[in-house]
């Protein structure tokens, strides 16, 4: 685990210069790699642990040298160059975090990304939102809970926004697992495949009840994401999220079913999270309700979509029938 | 008195004339009355003291913090009132923008480095009070209507630890500018809070990982090691800290920037000699100005100090820049 989070730490350094080393997003089969830089690393942790720099130059120079020795055995050959031309993305990602962790010797959390710790700061932040609400209170006090001054809360730039958006893509991701996981029981033939509209059913319902410890302060939540800034980022969780769903529902159609699909996926879900908002029954149960009379709706209405076009069809035949019989019946249609 | 006006008259038409890309060649035939002639001692030191900029002069690196504590000793009494007159006010302006930027939580301990009159501490002082009262009315609109239960547990937890916790340590090396600042507050009737400590930026007398926020507004330009003081402020700061820095920079409209060269070199130094009766710390402020690094090279120097998203943003179209780093 601590190699990997050394590794991603590194690749997404090397990411940053261009080079095309393979670590960074995929879970490294290529272990080999992450070792090398595993040991670079801890050796370059090791030396500035040592002499604690007032000028920066001691460590980058042995961070240069470690690189070259372990060249060799790595895939990025070319790595090395680009990386001495291009200082200081390189040291802030490789220089450890002494100052965060107690010197106690603990190597979990020393190489990972701005990102990741900021994402470990929301989602610690999240247990406070009962009592400050979606706010930056709430994001200071995940920080304070990590350790960090609450100052740190001025790396979150859209502020509760930040809080929002990572909360909903982290629901988005547990439920891609989730609809993987079924996917996969399915393969392997351990469950049943559920029907369409009943598999939409169960993943809507799945989603939202990601919500329910949250359901009390949601409206603030959703009132944060409809400003106008953040509406690009909050539609576009909300398409991935529905065209996640049709996916794993089976649906790989090309045509403009797609949009329409989607669309009406996109209408269900966010017309039952309205409705679960207000919901006062014991485990919401009127949204459920509500979530399948509208799916039936949907169904009801493409059956009826069916009919309507194969009875338009016949209507048309009829008439046309009845043009040919009027014409006929007055003798136009002899031919002399 | 009229020998000195004419000696002003003549310095105003030297100046106008003067390139503003003087490097640290010395300012041509200014008087040898109060400085002393710097050229002759830059190379004559023992090895090992190096030279650096004081203003367009090249001063030994001894020498400089000696010349800007007297600089400082000397504009003290006046400094608030021509930092109005410079910037036409627009000061305020800044100093309240890097409030809004740092919006600090009820309960951080803020450093506030060359502080001086203190301007900065006192803004944060009166923000974490707004915010703490801003809480206290948010909090009591909800308890309109509190049960027995909720009054009972406002008597069982009377301290509150967020709100008399939040402190600010105003720290300056100049001992006058740190007066006036006392009287300021004294004036102003701030108090709680507040401590006035006497240190160099470069070797601050605190223990490691005291403070939430370091700030530093238009002070780190008259640091001689710049990068020590961003050590220093690296490790006074706790982790999570922020530094934030407030100073002028360059200007990235050319037109802007040419406007704002006229200002600098021909007003700014006249109002010095109105209003402080000082000409040559003011001609000193201005050309310390340019000799700063500019926005991405001082982003460079925090990043290469240690800390994390560095970041900055220009104020009044680059005429000063607000960087932020932090200590992760």
């Amino acid at each position: 685990m601590a190699a990997l989070l050394r590794a991603l730490r590194v690749g997404s350094a090397l990411r940053g210069l261009g080079s095309v080393v393979s670590a960074p997003a995929a879970q490294p089969p290529c272990s080999s790699l992450t070792r090398g830089f595993h040991r670079a690393a801890l050796r370059l942790q090791d030396e500035s642990k040592a002499d604690k720099p007032p000028s920066s130059s001691p460590s980058s120079t042995t961070y240069h040298e470690h690189y070259r020795a372990h060249s060799a055995e790595q895939e990025a050959a070319g790595a090395p160059q680009e990386h001495s031309a291009s200082e200081p993305a390189a040291k802030e990602a490789s220089r450890p975090n002494t100052s965060y962790q107690d010197q106690s010797g603990e190597q979990g959390e020393e190489y990972e990304t701005e990102e990741q710790l900021q994402a470990r700061i929301l989602t610690a932040a999240l247990e406070f939102i009962p009592l400050h609400g979606w706010t930056v209170e709430a994001i200071a006090a995940g920080a304070e809970m990590l350790g960090l001054s609450s100052a740190s809360t001025g790396m979150f730039y859209n502020g509760a926004g930040d809080l929002v958006l990572h909360f909903v893509s982290q629901c988005n991701s547990q439920l891609t697992d989730i609809l993987a996981e079924q996917h996969n029981q399915v393969q392997l033939g351990q469950a049943e495949p559920k029907k369409t509209a009943e598999f939409l059913r169960d993943a809507v319902e799945t989603r939202l009840r990601m919500y329910i410890p949250y359901i009390e302060t949601w409206p603030q939540a959703m009132s944060i994401l409809l400003l106008p800034h953040n509406i690009p980022d909050s539609l576009k969780h909300l398409s991935t999220l529905v065209d996640d769903m049709w996916y794993y529902a089976g649906d790989r159609s090309t045509d403009m079913n797609w949009y329409t699909k989607r669309a009406a996926l996109t209408g269900i879900y966010n017309t039952t999270e309205l409705v679960m908002l207000q919901d006062s029954s014991p485990d919401f149960q009127d949204t459920w309700d509500f979530l399948d009379n509208r799916i039936q709706d949907v169904v009801n209405m493409a059956t009826t979509a069916k009919q309507v076009q194969a009875t338009g069809e016949t209507v048309v035949q009829g008439l046309m029938g009845a043009a040919v019989t009027l014409k006929n019946l007055t003798g136009l249609n002899q031919r002399r | 008195m009229a020998a000195s006006m004419r000696l002003l008259f003549r310095r105003v038409i030297r100046l106008s004339h003067r390139n503003v890309n003087v490097t640290a060649a010395g300012a041509p035939g200014r008087p040898a009355g109060c400085w002393e002639p710097p050229s002759c001692r830059c190379f004559s030191e023992a090895a090992g003291d190096r030279s650096t900029h004081f203003g367009f002069e090249t001063v030994p690196e001894t020498e400089k913090a000696k010349r800007v504590y007297k600089v400082f000793e000397n504009v003290a009494q006046k400094y608030d009132t021509m930092n109005d007159a410079m910037s036409l006010g627009v000061h305020r302006l800044w100093k309240d923008t890097l409030l809004h930027v740092m919006h600090p939580q009820p309960g951080v301990r803020l450093l506030d480095v060359a502080g001086g009159t203190g301007d900065i501490a006192f803004r944060f002082l009166e923000y974490v009070r707004f915010q703490q009262e801003r809480q206290k009315r948010r909090a009591a609109r909800l308890m309109q209507a509190p049960s027995w239960q909720d009054i009972s547990n406002n008597y069982s937890t009377e301290e509150e630890d967020g709100p008399q916790e939040s402190r600010a340590v105003v720290c300056d090396i100049n001992k006058e500018m740190l007066r006036v600042g006392k009287q300021k507050a004294d004036g102003l009737g701030i108090s709680a809070g507040l401590s006035w400590v006497v240190g160099d930026a470069e070797e601050l007398p605190f223990d490691d990982d005291q403070f939430d926020i370091y700030t530093i507004a238009f002070g780190i330009r008259n640091v001689t090691h710049i990068d020590q003081a961003l050590q220093e402020a690296l490790r006074v700061l706790k982790p999570g800290g922020r530094f934030m820095c407030l100073e002028f920079s360059k200007v990235t409209n050319p037109v802007l920037a040419r406007l704002y060269d006229v200002y600098s070199f021909q007003m700014i130094p006249v109002l010095g000699e109105v209003i402080a009766g000082d000409w040559k710390s003011y001609q000193y402020l201005v050309e310390s100005i340019r000799k700063f690094p500019d926005q991405e090279e001082f982003k460079g120097m925090i990043e290469d100090a240690g800390f994390y998203s560095a970041k900055y943003c220009n104020l009044t179209g680059g005429v000063v820049a607000l960087h932020s780093g932090f200590k992760l």
